[in-house]
Parts: structure tokens; sequence; C-alpha cells
């Protein structure tokens, strides 16, 4: 295994209860490359992200099985801790979801609990920072003592990817992080995550084929629990070599 | 083939009917509605008007009946120290055995005396059995008016007071229209209600035992039922795995709620008295007993406010890397507080209310002094207004009244700060 992969999943299943929702499945997440995973609904994508940091563990019915790692090291293994590995790979929702505290709350709390910054003047470079890496400085700098709720749509989704960066994991994992924005907010996440890669390996779910296409380097297309195809996402779009991808990114089903 | 194409019929969509939203029966169906929108909008007003007119007609008795309770008819008695019977020598009371001196004196025989020399024979009729008390009291602040004539403002009995009041018997007014007629009566405010305690005579009366009672014991349940309760609350709906035992928890927890509060004092005088052999009718003893009555309340309503606080923030904080017991005490308590205060103001409001398990665990004595902690022997506003409702004489109709607007003062007090403690708490999100 070449040392550039970020995290290494091999064989990875998950069940609810007695359901199998992913079968095997098999991926490298790399430092300088965005990865999309698409799919039609319900094909697991969502699931196989939430693997990746554990948040599967929040689900008491939930089991995986196979192995993930992290820089070498066994996710699931038992010596690993959960809280410091979220703070590592770190998620943004679906539906943005900042706490209703204020702007600077939300973004100094994960450095608060981890112990990231001494003192005051520390703990604002670290929000002036994530703000700025976020690309919404500019838009909150006067206000940040309103209420992170208060945002509208797109600038909410911005704050928690600035509440993710704020801890500086490794990874950031993004659950179809558009699905609630119009298309400029939209706009906006996707530059923002140009600008993030290479900084933190970056993987993005998304329903949006043609998302997939403008924001990701390496796309792996799932369908009905399992992995169909795994690759260069200009090798996919435009030739892709299952039938059934072809079938997906043409429009036949989905 | 053409032929034939053009003999078959062309299969032709059925004509569409319009609806005729005009039609008779239409406008049936419309009046219909009205009628039943009027017919619902009445008997919503109705049941509305009817609550309002109890609630106001409780109001306007307790208020019109317990205002006379907080006034009480006081008389000037002339005290001629000189005549009366008292044995007291004025310079006995400067020195240190100035109480022992009060005591052996006959005051009580010697304000009588006055009360007959001043009023007639009936004079002792007209002031309280208590009025001695404000003549030792008058004696206590200046020994000097022993061998003069002084006025001394003593409590009037309660025929008087209850004259004074306008509701006495022809033979009782005509006394009380002497008396008045001396201009020695004078109705004022009746502090002594406010800071006295429990007496057999309505005149001497006082709800401050009871009322210290009752905030004693609000204060041990409180302190007992809310952490025990949220955090009940927060294990069940957080940590708890769901299995058939966190089932059979939150079915005994429900039950516990629906126990009628008697039972709760059966338990609290088996446990806590026989078994565990704390002071009979204290405080401590009902507040336990009334914190076990109000935990279930608390871990129902916390479960539900903890419930509702969306999932989404959970997984915020745990996507940053926030540990379980991070997430629940920077996230989900402080959004569920709000409602978890309302449960504990229904809970605690169903406690001060609550008599029958008091008087299970001995809090119906006869208690003539305020509690100076929890463990002494207390009583509490509910079993004071329900004991002075059983007394026989008529002076207590209006004590126990003005009783009952104390405790609604204290029930209001008491809600009006868990609303203000929930609305600074409240967040949106």
């Amino acid at each position: 295994m070449t040392t550039n992969h970020k995290m290494i999943a091999r064989d990875v299943s998950v069940f609810y209860g007695d359901k199998k929702a992913i079968d095997s499945v098999s991926i490298d997440v790399d430092m300088e490359n965005v990865t999309a995973f698409i799919g039609p609904s319900g094909c697991g994508k969502s699931t196989f992200l939430r693997t990746l940091n554990r948040m599967n563990d929040t689900i008491s019915i939930a089991r995986v099985e196979g192995t993930i790692e992290l820089d070498g090291e066994d996710i699931y293994a038992s010596g690993m801790d959960v809280v410091q590995l979220r703070a590592r790979v770190g998620m943004v929702f679906q539906k943005p979801n900042p706490f209703p505290k204020s702007i600077y709350e939300n973004v100094a709390y994960g450095p608060r609990i981890h112990g990231l910054a001494a003192g005051k003047p520390e703990m604002d470079q670290v929000v002036e920072k994530s703000l700025r890496r976020a690309g919404l400085w500019d838009e909150v700098k006067d206000r940040l003592q309103d209420s992170g709720t208060a945002l509208s749509g797109g600038q909410q989704q911005r704050l928690c990817i600035a509440r993710a960066i704020a801890v500086d994991p490794e990874v950031i994992l993004m659950d179809e992080p558009c699905s609630a924005l119009d298309p400029i907010a939209t706009a906006k996440i996707e530059e923002l995550i140009h600008e993030l890669r290479g900084r933190y390996a970056i993987v993005i779910v998304t329903h949006n084929m043609q998302q997939a296409a403008r924001v990701s380097q390496r796309t792996a297309f799932f369908h009905l629990g399992t992995l169909v195809e795994y690759g260069e996402t200009s090798e996919i779009f435009t030739n892709p070599r299952q039938e059934k991808t072809k079938d997906y990114i043409t429009g036949r089903y989905g | 083939m053409t032929e034939l194409a053009a003999m078959t019929p062309v299969p032709t969509a059925p004509k569409r009917i319009p609806t005729d939203w005009k039609s008779d029966l239409m406008q049936r169906r419309i009046r219909k509605r009205y009628a039943s929108e009027r017919r619902f909008r009445f008997i919503g007003l109705a049941a509305v008007s009817l609550s309002v007119a109890f609630l106001a007609f409780l109001l306007i008795t307790m208020i019109g009946n317990g205002a006379r309770g907080f006034t009480q008819t006081d008389i000037r008695l002339p005290v001629n120290f000189a005549q009366t019977s008292l044995m007291l020598d004025p310079t006995a009371l400067t020195g240190p055995n100035a109480e022992a001196a009060l005591a052996a004196a006959n005051i009580q025989g010697a304000t009588e005396e006055a009360a007959v020399a001043a009023f007639g024979p009936d004079g002792a009729d007209y002031i309280s059995d208590g009025a001695w008390l404000s003549v030792r009291a008058a004696i206590r602040k200046d020994p000097a008016i022993l061998g003069k004539t002084v006025d001394i403002a003593v409590p009037a009995s309660t025929h008087i007071d209850i004259a004074a009041k306008n509701g006495a018997d022809p033979e009782i007014r005509a006394a009380y229209q002497k008396l008045e007629a001396t201009g020695r009566l004078s109705t004022g405010f009746n502090l002594n209600f406010l800071t006295g305690s429990n007496s057999n005579d309505p005149t001497l009366v006082g709800i401050w035992g009871a009322f210290k009672g009752s905030l004693l014991t609000m204060i041990v349940t409180l302190l007992l039922a809310f952490p025990i309760g949220v955090l009940a609350a927060l294990y069940l709906e957080e940590y708890a795995p769901r299995n058939r035992w966190t089932d059979l928890i939150e079915v005994s927890i429900n039950n516990l709620a629906a126990v009628p509060s008697i039972i709760f004092g059966l338990l609290g005088l088996a446990v806590f008295l026989n078994v565990m052999h704390l002071p009979r009718s204290a405080a401590l003893v009902g507040g336990l007993t009334l914190a076990l009555m109000t935990m279930p309340v608390i871990v129902i309503a916390g479960r539900n406010a903890i419930k509702s606080v969306p999932p989404s923030i959970r997984d915020a904080a745990l996507g940053i890397g926030a540990s379980p017991v991070q997430v629940v005490f920077h996230h989900v308590l402080p959004l569920a507080l709000p409602g978890i205060l309302t449960g504990t103001i229904i809970g605690m409001a169903r406690a001060l209310g609550e008599t029958a398990p008091l008087l299970m665990i001995g809090m119906r004595a006869f208690i003539p002094a305020p509690p100076a902690g929890i463990t002494d022997p207390a009583t509490v506003l509910p079993v004071q207004i329900y004991l002075w409702a059983d007394e026989v004489s008529r002076g207590f109709v209006e004590k126990t009244s003005a009783a009952i607007i104390v405790l609604l003062v204290f029930l209001l007090s008491m809600n009006g700060l868990a609303i203000y403690l929930r609305n600074k708490f409240e967040q949106r999100w």
C-alpha cells in the first residue's frame, strides 16, 4: 500500500441489524484529491461515509466489518479513541446545523474542548483563520456575537465548514453539503472545496453528478450497497467501464 | 385498410361535465360548513367563558372573604395599673429576673379586670383571649407604666371583630355599637397574621409558621427531585440501552406519576419515619415524601424535552469530536432546560398544594411556633388551611380564606420565577 493514501478501507461491510447496507467496499482516500461518492438514493454512500469517522456508532443496531485505516492505524481497533478520531476526521452534514450560539462560539467550540488554543487572543486567531478559510470572514467579521442560526442557509453551511476546520482535521467528510442550498450558495461551497483541496483530504457525497464532475478528482459509484466503480473522475464520466455506471451517469435510472 | 380504419370509431374521452358550483346541493353544503364552523366557535367560547367564570368566582369569594382576614379590630383598653390586682414591682423588671417576674404576675387577670372596669360586666368578652399578651408586651417595653393609667391597644374578641366587619347577630352588634360609641375601636392591618403562627384563638393566628414550613419543604423537595429527576431523564434518553429493562423502568415511572398521593404518604411513613427514624412532622420528611411524588413528573417532562432537541445538534457536536458527556452538558441539556423547567413547575406546584401525604407523616400537628430548621416540627400551607377550615370558631372562616390567598400568592410567585428562568434560558435554533 502506498503511503500517500490518507485513509484505506478494505472489505468494509455495514449491517443494520440483519440487513446488510454495505457489502464489502474497498476504497482509498488521498490527501491531494477530492473524492466524490455518487449513486442513487439509498445506495449506501452516506452510510459508508459515516463509517469513516465512526458516526455510525451512534446507531445502536449498526455493525461494521472489515478494516478502515487512518495513516495506517485501524480506526475500529479497540484502542482507538473515537473522540479524537472525529477531531481528526471532521464532518459537514447535509442540513446546515450550527449550534444555537454565537458565530464566534460555533467556531471556538471545537478548539476549546480539545484545548487547541490557549487564551483569548489565540482563540481569536483560530476563529479568524477558520472563518477566512471557509470564506465567511468578510461577511461576519462585524457580527461575530450574532447567533449562528440567524445566517442564511449558505452562510450557515460555510460556518459549519469553518467549525470543522477549526479543530484542524486531516480529513473532511461532507455529506451532501449543498442539497439544502440554492445555486449561488452551492457555487460558493464548491469554490471553497477547491481551495481546501490539498490541505485536507476531502470526501464528498453528492447526488448531483455535475457537482461530482466539477469538484472531484476521483469518483466512486455506489449501487445497492456495493461499490460498482472507482477511478479518476474524468474516466468515470467519459469512459465508464461498467454498464451500470454508464446507465446511471447518462440518466437511465437513479 | 384505410377504409377499415375510417370505419372504426375513434375512441373519444368521456365528455367532461363541469362541476356546478352554484347548485342547490353545493349551496347547502356551504351553509352546513359555515354553520358547523360557527357552532364549533360558540362551543369553544362557551367552554372558555365557563372556566373564566369559575376562576372569577373563586377569586372574588376568596379575596372577598380573605381580605377581611388580613385586618383585625383593636380596642384601646384603658388600664389603670394602680387599681388592678397586679402585683408587680417596676424595679423587678429591670433586673435579670425580669422574665420570671413577668411570668409569675397575673397579667391575664389584670387585663380582664381592666376590661370589666372599662366596658361593664361583659367587658372581658370584648377583648381577645390573648389580649394580655399585648399588655405584657407593653409592660416589658416600658415598666414605668405600672402605677399609671395608660391606653393599650389589644385585639378585640372574635365576636367584636366579626361585628366590626358587619357580620354578627343582633346581641353582639349592640355590644359592638356600644364599644364603637366609646371611640376606642379601630380596625387596621393585621401584621400578626403575617408574622405569627397557629393558635387556638382566631384573633391571634398567623400564617408565617405554615408559610415557612411550606418554604422549607419545597426547598428539600426541589433539591432532591430536580437533580435526581434531570439526571435520570438524561441517562434514560442519552445513555440507557433500549431493552426490556429500560422499557420496564419507563412503564414504572409513568405509573409512579399516576399513583395517588396518599400512597406516597404511606410510603414516607413506612420508610422515613418507621425505618429511618427521621423526626416526625418535620419539613425534611415532608420534602422527602413530596420529592418521591415530584420526581416522576420531572423525569417524564425532562425526557420529552430532551427528545425534542434536534438530533442534528448532537451530530454536529459529535462530528467535531465532542465526547458524549460534552454533547449532553454543552448542547442537549441547555436546549432542553426550558422544557425541563416547565415540568418542574408543574411538579412543584402539585407538591405545594399537596395535603394528603403530609397528613400521613404527621404534619397536621398543632405547631404554635415557626420551624427553625428542616428537622423542626412544621406544618404547611394547605394543611394549615385544612386545619383552620375544620375549626368551629367563626373567626377562622376569614383566616382560612386569607391563608388560601397566601398560598395562591406563593404559588404564583414560584411559577413566575420559574417562567422567568425558562425565558432566560430559552434559545432558538
